[in-house]
């Protein structure tokens, strides 16, 4: 009970530090639209043009504005995740961050509260965007197993929240938030595959790609809004995920431990 | 309030030692350099139960150090400490609720919640029972006067109110050890005075809370606390009430005299008459006419308040005026600073 009233706590702080006011909560709503009209007007002039999409024995040629609009949806998700980490910098500049570990509420239920929190924010910028996007562009989807889309949305998502959990850690620790997370962002995109297809990567380097939930998310829903596939077709990005969400928080919750006791020893707990 | 012998110590340290390190490489290359800092050095200290404890020292004694130790924000080089029996390392997260601190400064607070959401915020964390919740922040609020403002964003608090929000969140989970670190650092005379007296008052002597309390403001720590224990350069140099330390390193008493249109030769022919010292002279900086000047005489008795008037109206000067002064816990901190200073 007490994890989840923590977890609570943290969402609720969240959400009422960013929305202080209507004002802001407004344009919060409204950003979505306007985000997907900027979708609209940057890829309106490649449309209609193609982009390989080879995976998992598919090998279909797709256009460019869905691959890339599908890439840079799912992308925001892992940007969320990166500004999340960043949060607990803003803590420790302000004092807050020792208030909270002076507390015994579990580090656990914190991080997973901010990036609750932070996902929502984002989610509702990436429903916005798709939103427009639909009404806009009319891509050809073609969708025959909407339980797989649901599913490695659904993973994807947790997996990157795992990740998430992972980055705040390592962000806390090194107390290099900010700049980590504004470093991780760019080469995140161009390896995942945001932009560019992985496949067309040297496959050393591909295979190491697949480390990074994003890029296994995007193949699996690329595939499946693009070109069809089903359940069977992408269980491997899916079991991918699915071992990433389970795997990544223990991982996390280790390396919140590590870095809260590290901090102690070395007296950096207060400072930024 | 007089204490005897400890009953229950609440808080407890043996040997609790800090030493803080700081690795460097010139030009980020190179062979490392490892400089220690000993900010805490085989302290001990037994806090008894509703005691209200000091810990005064100057800036960098390890006042701070020793309160972050104490309140599981820091670990211990060495050396074991505990709270109401409980380790501080061990058992750490049982210690975190028990205990709370206050913090000098405008940190420690959400600035866009309101004062109201902050304290829910922290009562969520401290796992205070949900239907107690309401009840319990709207208490507190009422302990520091801050009911009429709590649905207001803490960023449009005074310094004074701020301050006040950071003691309530110190309570919220009624805490039975409280650390309260330089907690009227930065206030205005007559804020800090109220803070003051709502600390004892409110908190020890009404609710029984042990705290303890690191200032370096001296007439705050002689006001308040029941003993002190100066530390100095990380080291515990003497403990005991107020009044004993105050006459433990300053057994002399000291007279003050004011005088006008007095001679230096006057002022060290009235000493030798008298068998007293003179500590200093020095002129009285606000005085217009640069005429005044005040002398401090050591070992005085009340034979020289009742000679004063003669020897010097005898000499064409004037007593403005003439009092005995016991000596201070400020009298006590200056002298061991200064004894501690020589030594070291």
């Amino acid at each position: 009970m007490s994890f989840f009233r923590v977890l609570r706590a943290e969402f609720l702080k969240y959400f009422v530090q960013q929305f202080v006011t209507f004002r802001t909560a407004f344009w919060f709503l409204i950003l979505p639209f306007a985000n997907g009209l900027l979708f609209y007007s940057m890829y309106l002039p490649f449309s209609n043009r193609l982009v390989p999409l080879n995976a998992l024995g598919f090998n279909v040629a797709v256009d460019i504005v869905g691959f890339t609009l599908i890439g840079q949806l799912l992308y925001t998700f892992f940007v969320g995740m990166s500004v999340a980490g960043v949060q607990f910098d803003n803590e420790r500049s302000q004092g807050t961050f020792e208030a909270m570990l002076l507390t015994p509420a579990s580090r656990m239920a914190i991080m997973l509260g901010v990036l609750f929190a932070a996902a929502a924010q984002y989610l509702w910028l990436i429903i916005g965007a798709v939103i427009t996007f639909l009404i806009f562009f009319r891509l050809p989807i073609i969708l025959n197993d909407p339980s797989a889309l649901v599913l490695s949305v659904f993973l994807t998502y947790t997996a990157l929240v795992s990740l998430g959990i992972c980055l705040e850690a390592v962000f806390i620790h090194t107390r290099r938030g900010v700049m980590l997370g504004t470093m991780l962002q760019e080469p995140i995109a161009f390896v995942s595959g945001t932009i560019l297809p992985s496949s067309a990567f040297p496959p050393l380097f591909l295979q190491l790609t697949y480390l990074i939930p994003l890029t296994l998310g995007l193949i699996s829903v690329r595939l499946i809004l693009l070109a069809g596939a089903t359940l069977g077709d992408v269980l491997l990005p899916v079991f991918g995920l699915l071992a990433m969400t389970l795997v990544l928080p223990l991982l996390g919750k280790w390396l919140i431990s590590h870095a809260e006791a590290s901090a102690k020893v070395q007296g950096t707990v207060g400072l930024f | 309030m007089s204490r005897g012998i400890l009953q229950f110590a609440d808080v407890k340290a043996t040997g609790l030692s800090r030493v803080y390190e700081t690795r460097k490489r010139k030009y980020g290359i190179g062979s490392q350099t490892i400089s220690r800092i000993n900010a805490v050095v085989d302290l001990e200290l037994e806090i008894e139960q509703g005691e209200l404890f000091g810990l005064l020292g100057p800036n960098g004694a390890g006042k701070t150090t020793t309160v972050k130790m104490l309140c599981t924000l820091l670990t211990p080089t060495r050396g074991n400490a505990s709270i109401r029996g409980l380790d501080i390392v061990k058992d750490a997260n049982k210690v975190r609720k028990i205990v709370n601190m206050v913090a000098g400064g405008e940190r420690m607070l959400y600035y866009r919640l309101t004062g109201r959401e902050n304290l829910r915020y922290f009562a969520d964390l401290y796992d205070v029972p949900s239907s107690f919740v309401r009840k319990r922040v709207q208490q507190v609020l009422d302990l520091v006067g801050l009911a009429d403002r709590a649905d207001d964003e803490v960023e449009k608090y005074s310094k004074g109110m701020k301050q006040r929000l950071q003691i309530a969140r110190g309570m919220i989970n009624d805490p039975q050890v409280l650390f309260l670190d330089e907690p009227t650092l930065g206030l205005d005379v007559d804020i800090a005075k109220d803070l003051r007296a709502f600390i004892r008052k409110q908190l020890v002597e009404e609710q029984g809370k042990t705290a303890l309390l690191t200032t370096h403001y001296l007439a705050e720590a002689e006001e308040m606390c029941d003993r002190v224990s100066f530390i100095f350069k990380g080291k515990i140099v003497s403990t005991g009430t107020p009044a004993e330390l105050s006459r433990l390193i300053v057994s002399t008493i000291t007279a003050e005299l004011i005088l006008s249109d007095v001679k230096d030769a006057d002022i060290q022919l009235f000493a030798s008459d008298t068998g007293s010292k003179i500590r200093s002279i020095e002129v009285v900086e606000d005085d217009p006419s640069k005429s005044k000047k005040r002398v401090l005489i050591e070992n005085a008795s009340e034979d020289i308040i009742r000679t004063v008037f003669e020897h010097f109206h005898d000499r064409g000067a004037r007593v403005v005026s003439a009092a005995l002064k016991q000596p201070s816990l400020e009298d006590a901190y200056l002298e061991l600073v200064r004894t501690q200073a020589k030594a070291s």
